[in-house]
């Protein structure tokens, strides 16, 4: 199962209702607001915390989300793009979420830099849907990918700390 | 404010609008309405609400309506909150610093030295020092000017170290101190100088220690910077000269003269200080710097805690009592005034009676009318011939010691006239009465002693044990000795034995007090030697003889408990009294024995001569009887005749070996005894005639008897026959004679034959009863039958009578008085016949 921290994270995002994909005009408008809801929930949390770790915004229909996602290893930032799209058959399918950044750098890794989450996210979410949303899938699958495979990578040497100057905290 | 705008491709003018003219067109060729609010208006074209309106109504001309509210709000919703998704996301991480990031920034700052701060103890706030300083401030103020600094450490959570810099820091400023861990502020000595103050006023009375329990407070410190500082101005007091760490108030002292003034006037007898002090519920101190002020009736013995209280009316009354007691009495005793709590009563004695005659003893003092009174009275005593109990007239208190030392004193200059006993002064004439008294007894006692020959004996005894030490030395010869030691002898006694009595009697005299005083301790060293001399001298008059005397006359004056000292003292003088008298009649005796020596020597000499002459005699008697008979009468004629020989003998002999002899008439045993004693010159040929007696053989004894007399020097007359026969003739008248007087049978009919034999024989016979029936026998030949018959006949009776029970010896004594006189007639009528 999860680690006690992600539980508990996952426990403070609120639940979704509605059970709609993309193709549901009027109801995917609801579960488009829920998600955002629970992101926002999600965020306030994070920050609240001390542990804002991504950015992330979608095109205007809510099908295309993209942004960043990033780790503190030894006191150095490790960014990374961030990009996945709602499948046809969301809710009921899980997000892929990808990092292209990575793709080819890690064996844990689909084609298109999509992470391989863990054999408990996808019965996990099946078991909730329509409960989780792409609050959800990220604190449950990217989050504790990147805190085990980003050190393992940094430790290889496949990625090195790149400064940015104007990366803003 | 809304505009309602018709169109149903609202997502068109979204994606696609960039401009008023856009915003214009899409509304006109657009037929539905759609709500629009300002903010979307906003959001979509960045732009404000007014030229938003302003433009579309310009370009289109567009009808306002209301619309019924269509999906599309939703969207906008979604826009919203998109909108609002990414304002969370901006917005808070720049506000929010986390504690983590803070604390590793401010880390390094303080690692660059770019700020100057301090951490509390639990981390999470930053001081400056400043502000830390402040803070302590504000906390000393708020706990009254005081304050731990490990409190503070707690209190504003910083650590002490940190404070203690700070505090170093705040001390600076003088009005701030730091005692023992203590901030002190002087606003807070002045609030304790006020509390000081109140405390005194209530209590009269402070110390600087008490105020330290109380405040917690180094003494010092409020010793110097509260007490002293705000004395007069603050604190209404006074310091205690004598004790700086006390303070009074006026009144307080005042009080507390009073009180002591009260006690000291009220005691009449001296008392411990520290008794006043508990009293009146003082300190020493304060008692002694104000006893000086209160003008006390009385003396204090010294300023220390043990001194003593002495009213002046008690030294007063205690004065007087001495004075009078002395007065009355003429002696003090140390005791009583020790009780009175005169501590050197001789001394204090001495003070007081500077001009007296004072004599210090070792329990008291005596005054010169004691000492004048016992001389009067010994002078007294020596004129009127008594005695003086020096006791009765001495202070009942003195102690033994104490009564010799005055007594020794007193005798010095009268010793010679007078005697002590214990504590009694006799003067020497009472105890030459007494001496006198006992001079009969001892006169008695030694001629006795001469007497009875013990005198002798000891001092023979004494020469013994004498000889028997110079007989080692070399042989003496025997005789020569004895002749000198009488020489001896006589000299000695008519030289110093007369006037050795006086001579030790005086001595004693003098040495007694002396000896007195010595008896206690040396009692023990004298004795044996007593005891020795008593061995060495003879004990003639005892003891005990002497206190029979004297007790009586000793009693009727009280005296009885000296009468053994006195005794003893006497028996001494009156002994060598008895042995120099003893001495004297052993001279005479002596003296007259050598006189008698001779005498004795030439009695003897014609005692022995008679004796042996006698024997003869007797011998040529039996040797008429028959030779088997002759036997029994030598034995007896040895036994009685000779044994008296042998006693003459040894009673020469013992006189002449100085033995004495109690009886004239000698036992076999005393005999033996004697012959044991003797000198070895005499011992041996008494010894050989002693056997001969037991020898029935007259030759030996004759043999015996010539040794013994020669050894005597004597020697036998030559047989005189005329003499023989007149002697012969005296034995037979003589017998006749007895037996004219002789009432008993048994003894009558033995001499009647023994004077029959004389007469009929012409020769003595000397012979037992028992030989009676053999003498008849021989005589039957000599005389008539008639005669035979009557002689036979009384002898007959004779041993009927002794052997014949009581009730038949009157009928035969009957008879034997008609036979006796006949018997007597007999021996008449033979005498006439011849």
């Amino acid at each position: 199962m999860v680690d006690e921290s992600t539980r508990k994270t996952l426990s403070s995002i609120p639940l979704l209702q509605t059970k709609a994909g993309p193709r549901d005009k009027e109801l995917w408008v609801n579960r488009l607001k829920e998600e955002y809801q629970a992101l926002i929930k999600y965020v306030q949390n994070n920050k609240a915390a001390d542990n804002d770790w991504f950015r992330l915004e979608s095109d205007k229909t809510g099908t295309r989300w993209f942004g960043k996602c990033w780790f503190v290893h030894n006191l150095l930032k490790y960014e990374f793009d961030l990009e996945f799209d709602i499948p046809i058959t969301y809710p009921t399918t899980a997000p892929e979420i990808a990092l292209p950044g990575l793709d080819g750098k890690t064996a844990k890794m689909y084609r298109g830099g999509k992470i391989c989450l863990t054999d408990h996210f996808k019965p996990l979410w099946a078991r909730n849907v329509p409960k989780f949303g792409i609050a959800h899938a990220i604190a449950l699958g990217l989050g504790p990918w990147l805190a085990v495979e980003v050190p393992d990578l940094i430790e290889k040497g496949v990625i090195s700390y790149q400064e940015k100057s104007e990366d803003t905290k | 404010m809304l505009i309602m705008l018709v169109g149903d491709k609202l997502s068109h003018i979204f994606s696609k609008a960039s401009s008023f003219n856009i915003i214009g067109a899409q509304l006109c060729t657009n037929l539905n309405w759609i709500e629009i609010s300002t903010n979307n208006l906003l959001w979509a074209f960045q732009m404000s609400p007014l030229s938003i309106l302003s433009t579309a109504t310009d370009t289109s001309g567009l009808k306002f309506c209301t619309v019924k509210m269509a999906p599309s709000t939703d969207w906008d919703e979604i826009k919203r909150l998109a909108a609002d998704f990414q304002k969370a996301q901006l917005s808070s991480t720049s506000q929010r610093l986390s504690e983590r990031n803070c604390v590793e920034i401010v880390t390094k700052l303080i690692e660059l030295k770019l700020i100057d701060v301090i951490f509390t103890t639990d981390g999470k706030e930053y001081l400056t020092s400043q502000q830390l300083v402040k803070e302590i401030r504000d906390e000393l103020y708020v706990h009254g000017g005081r304050i731990n600094t490990v409190d503070l450490a707690k209190e504003l959570n910083v650590d002490l170290t940190q404070i203690n810099t700070s505090v170093s820091e705040i001390v600076k400023k003088k009005e701030v101190q730091l005692v023992s861990g203590y901030l002190i502020a002087s606003y807070y000595l002045e609030k304790i100088a006020k509390e000081i103050n109140e405390k005194l006023q209530l209590q009269g009375q402070i110390s600087v220690g008490e105020l330290t329990l109380q405040y917690d407070l180094p003494a010092d410190l409020l010793q110097h910077n509260v007490l002293e500082r705000y004395l007069g101005k603050i604190i209404i007091g006074k310091q205690d000269t004598s004790e700086p760490r006390t303070f009074y108030t006026e009144e307080y002292l005042t009080r507390t003269k009073a009180k002591i003034r009260g006690a000291l006037v009220g005691l009449l007898k001296p008392t411990p200080v520290t008794v006043i002090i508990n009293h009146c519920n003082l300190t020493d101190r304060l008692f002694m710097s104000l006893f000086d002020y209160v003008k006390a009736p009385g003396v204090l013995t010294g300023r220390q805690a043990g001194a003593m209280y002495v009213p002046s009316c008690y030294t007063k009354s205690q004065n007087d009592w001495v004075v009078n007691f002395f007065k009355q009495n003429n002696y003090l005793e140390y005791d009583a005034l020790s009780r009175l709590g005169i501590s050197d009563p001789k001394g204090y004695v001495k003070r007081i009676f500077t001009n007296d005659d004072l004599t210090f003893l070792s329990t008291c003092v005596i005054g010169s009318q004691i000492k004048q009174q016992l001389e009067t009275e010994l002078e007294e005593c020596i004129a009127s011939k008594t005695y003086l109990d020096v006791v009765s007239l001495l202070p009942s208190v003195l102690s033994s010691t104490d009564i010799e030392n005055i007594l020794e004193s007193l005798l010095k200059n009268n010793s010679k006239s007078t005697m002590l006993f214990e504590n009694t002064v006799f003067s020497n004439n009472y105890i030459e009465g007494l001496k006198q008294s006992c001079m009969p007894i001892t006169q008695k006692k030694a001629e006795n002693v001469v007497r009875s020959g013990k005198y002798q004996q000891f001092h023979y005894e004494k020469q013994l044990s004498k000889s028997v030490e110079m007989s080692q030395q070399g042989h003496i010869d025997h005789k020569a000795e004895r002749r000198d030691e009488r020489r001896r002898k006589a000299a000695s006694g008519k030289g110093g034995g007369g006037t050795q009595g006086r001579e030790t009697k005086t001595k004693a005299v003098k040495k007694h007090p002396r000896s007195s005083k010595q008896a206690v301790p040396d009692s023990d060293s004298d004795e044996p030697s007593n005891m020795t001399k008593k061995q060495a001298q003879l004990e003639i008059i005892t003891i005990d003889d002497v206190e029979s005397i004297i007790k009586d006359v000793l009693e009727n004056e009280g005296l009885d408990d000296l009468v053994g000292q006195v005794a003893e003292y006497l028996q001494r003088g009156l002994n060598q009294i008895a042995l120099d008298i003893a001495k004297e009649i052993a001279e005479k005796f002596l003296q007259d024995a050598s006189q008698n020596r001779k005498q004795t020597h030439t009695s003897a000499q014609d005692k022995i001569n008679v004796l042996v002459n006698d024997i003869k005699l007797y011998e040529k008697g039996i040797k008429s009887l028959s030779s088997e008979q002759q036997a029994q009468f030598i034995k007896y004629l040895l036994k009685s005749l000779g044994g008296d020989v042998l006693a003459e003998l040894c009673k020469y002999a013992a006189n002449q070996c100085n033995l004495s002899l109690q009886t004239d008439t000698l036992t076999v045993e005393q005999r033996n005894k004697i012959i044991n004693d003797m000198s070895d010159e005499y011992k041996k040929p008494l010894a050989a005639l002693n056997g001969s007696l037991s020898e029935q053989s007259l030759e030996l004894f004759y043999h015996a008897l010539d040794v013994c007399l020669s050894e005597c020097g004597m020697i036998l007359k030559k047989v005189d026959k005329k003499k023989d026969k007149l002697l012969i003739q005296n034995h037979r008248e003589k017998l006749i004679s007895e037996l004219e007087n002789c009432d008993d049978p048994a003894l009558s009919l033995h001499i009647a034959v023994l004077a029959i034999f004389t007469l009929v024989t012409q020769n003595m016979l000397h012979a037992s009863g028992r030989q009676v029936p053999a003498i008849v026998n021989f005589l039957k030949a000599h005389i008539t039958e008639e005669q035979f018959e009557q002689l036979q006949s009384c002898q007959e009776l004779v041993t009927k009578f002794l052997t014949t029970s009581e009730e038949e010896k009157s009928g035969v004594e009957e008879k034997l008085h008609e036979v006796l006189p006949k018997l007597k007639n007999m021996v008449q009528d033979i005498k006439r016949q011849k």
